[in-house]
């Protein structure tokens, strides 16, 4: 509700402030530092991937490890790919993946964006009720609740399946708060006007509402993305059958079990990220913002 | 809300003089209104789920906690003797010790160390948003992915290991994760590092709130930088400190696939964190009953620590809309 309009393009009129030369040593001092203490950290945030990356590509007869260590592959190889893509069915466990992505991100955006307009544009009895209800799902710790929905997911007779998977990854609380963001922060008199004009509430909602919340809903669904591609532990719960295992599930699988040698674990994990490196270096704005959107509410 | 046109229907006829003087304000409530249902329609694919996948498991959970429940054996109502277990369990008190051990040891990875990371990358300077990124990307990297890289750092021969020996922190090359004293200051250092750009997201969201003219302010008033991050922005992130704080506590009672991936709760049970522990039982020795009663504990003292986190955040962050 709160539409702190903040007038950024105020700043650029010429504002009769302490001009700094051009030339202002102190500023650039700083600013190497600066820049070197960033790097710095981004090392130490990049650096295991980077390590993962050159155990990845290091010829057989290269060292892993050693002092001092030795990062550069001498020559990069991608055998411990192909290894890692033999030693379990890799591109299985990414084609699944891909299923539950295709699935899970469409069908819960639209939950959440039913259920978002319904809170956050509907004015009726009870209606914070039911949004808290769902919030508190949010705060619910997922090891809690693995049992029990374990047990109703086998009454239902669908674990061991893709259904297994799906159902129970539906309900996004993080997706619904969102979306009731978005929608509370469209004005009441909007509707008011399309209802004068003759539209009913589903037209009000499609028409009207839709259009305005779209770029919420890309980051639901991007939120969505990246969830699902890294879901791990209710997969590992609800799956017996490996040959239904998401990627994530697959790279621990590989890392369990005795007969893959440290490369082509590296190369398996490299390679199950690869996409989510890829959607973020396109899609980082709409991300990060969406995260922060989320906290400000 | 339907009351209304019954009442005009029924006053239409009778009162005949003044034909339009209803119409408007018919009008005007059809135009103000929608029928009682249609919130539950937008709604109704959320509280199915809702139902199916929390209501419908909490029940169950409530139930099983009072039952001998082991999939293949008969089930058998024990009545409070999955509680009264609790009491002897040596492996409970450890996995429980080390939950608190994880709470502690996050905080200053995800409350304070992000906070001067966002201060970092606030700065007006070319490029930042590389940074930004780069901080950002375990974050949105797997888990799994995640701890298998730092299983190469932690290596004995491997970067950590290196740069200690080398510094002369150590003598001899540590196997971290094999280590009962710093097995659990490894997780707690991969899970900290995976989580802090979230963290730092959220400071920098109230960073980017605060207006510049208070650092001018204090500029013309003589603060340093040290200053300036002590008595302008330390007091005015304070309510996104209840944010981090909130979320810490939901993170550190979630740590599981690091060590699922590292140590698999081991050495000697030292990294044994109480929701590993509960799979473990339920899923590796499928003692679902007494799991699950551990699970209803655990969630008591959540919803304790939520609802302590929430009457002091109250109303300023849940409740804005």
């Amino acid at each position: 509700m709160t539409t702190t309009v903040t007038t950024a393009g105020a700043g650029t009129s010429p504002k009769p402030r302490p001009r700094r030369t051009k030339h202002n040593w102190y500023k650039i001092g700083t600013d190497a530092i600066l820049y070197v203490v960033l790097s710095l950290i981004a090392l130490g945030f990049i650096g295991p991937f980077l390590i993962l990356l050159s155990s990845a590509l290091k010829p057989l007869t290269q060292d892993l490890f050693g002092f001092p260590p030795d990062l550069i592959p001498r020559p990069p190889t991608l055998d411990s790919f192909r290894e890692a893509f033999r030693a379990v069915p890799l591109a299985k466990y990414m084609s699944n993946s891909v299923i539950y992505a295709v699935t899970i991100v469409p069908i819960s955006a639209l939950v959440c964006l039913l259920a978002g307009y319904a809170f956050g544009a509907l004015r009726y009895p009870g209606r914070n009720i039911y949004f808290l209800l769902i919030l508190g799902t949010m705060f619910l710790p997922a090891e809690v609740m693995l049992i029990p929905r374990y047990l109703v997911a086998s009454d239902l007779g669908i674990t061991n399946g893709y259904l297994g998977v799906i159902l129970p990854s539906l309900l996004s609380a993080f997706g619904t708060l969102i979306m009731r963001q978005a929608f509370a922060g469209v004005p009441h008199e909007l509707r008011e006007a399309a209802r004068i004009d003759g539209a009913n509430e589903w037209q009000i909602f499609s028409r009207v509402m839709l259009p305005i919340v779209r770029p919420s809903l890309a980051i639901v669904m991007i939120f969505g993305f990246v969830n699902v591609w890294n879901s791990f532990l209710w997969p590992l719960v609800v799956l017996n059958d490996e040959s239904k295992y998401p990627i994530a599930l697959g790279i621990a699988y590989l890392a369990g079990i005795g007969s893959s040698d440290e490369r082509s674990l590296a190369a398996g994990s490299v390679a199950s990220i690869i996409p989510i490196v890829i959607v973020f270096l396109f899609l980082q704005r709409q991300i990060m913002d969406g995260m922060k959107g989320a906290v400000k509410g | 809300m339907s009351v209304a046109s019954p009442a005009r229907q029924s006053s239409g006829p009778a009162a005949t003089v003044p034909s339009q003087a209803p119409r408007p304000q018919s009008r005007r409530r059809r135009l103000r209104e929608f029928r009682w249902w249609v919130p539950y329609l937008f709604m109704a694919p959320i509280l199915v789920l809702f139902a199916v996948f929390f209501a419908w498991p909490a029940v169950l959970a409530l139930q099983l906690a009072f039952y001998d429940y082991s999939v293949v054996n008969p089930t058998v109502w024990v009545g409070w003797d999955n509680f009264a277990r609790m009491m002897s369990d040596a492996r409970l008190g450890q996995a429980a010790l080390n939950s608190l051990v994880y709470l502690v040891g996050l905080l200053p990875l995800t409350v304070v160390i992000p906070l001067l990371l966002a201060v970092l990358l606030n700065q007006k300077l070319r490029a930042i948003g590389v940074y930004r990124f780069l901080y950002y990307l375990p974050v949105v990297t797997s888990m799994v992915a995640v701890a298998v890289a730092w299983r190469y750092v932690f290596h004995d021969l491997g970067m950590i290991n290196w740069m200690l020996t080398s510094i002369g922190l150590i003598d001899q090359p540590v196997q971290f994760l094999l280590d009962q004293d710093s097995a659990i200051w490894a997780l707690i250092l991969v899970e900290g590092w995976k989580s802090m750009g979230s963290y730092m997201l959220i400071y920098l969201a109230g960073l980017q709130a605060i207006p510049s003219d208070l650092y001018e302010a204090a500029r013309i008033d003589g603060a340093g930088p040290v200053r300036r991050l002590r008595h302008v922005t330390v007091p005015l992130m304070a309510p996104y400190l209840l944010v981090t704080l909130t979320l810490e506590m939901q993170d550190a009672t979630q740590v599981f696939t690091s060590i699922y991936v590292l140590t698999g709760g081991g050495p000697a049970d030292s990294t044994l964190s109480l929701g590993y522990y509960i799979w473990s039982l339920a899923f590796e020795h499928f003692q679902m009953g007494y799991a699950s009663a551990i699970s209803l504990v655990l969630w008591l003292v959540l919803i304790v620590m939520a609802v302590g986190n929430y009457a002091v955040s109250k109303s300023r962050y849940l409740a804005t809309s």
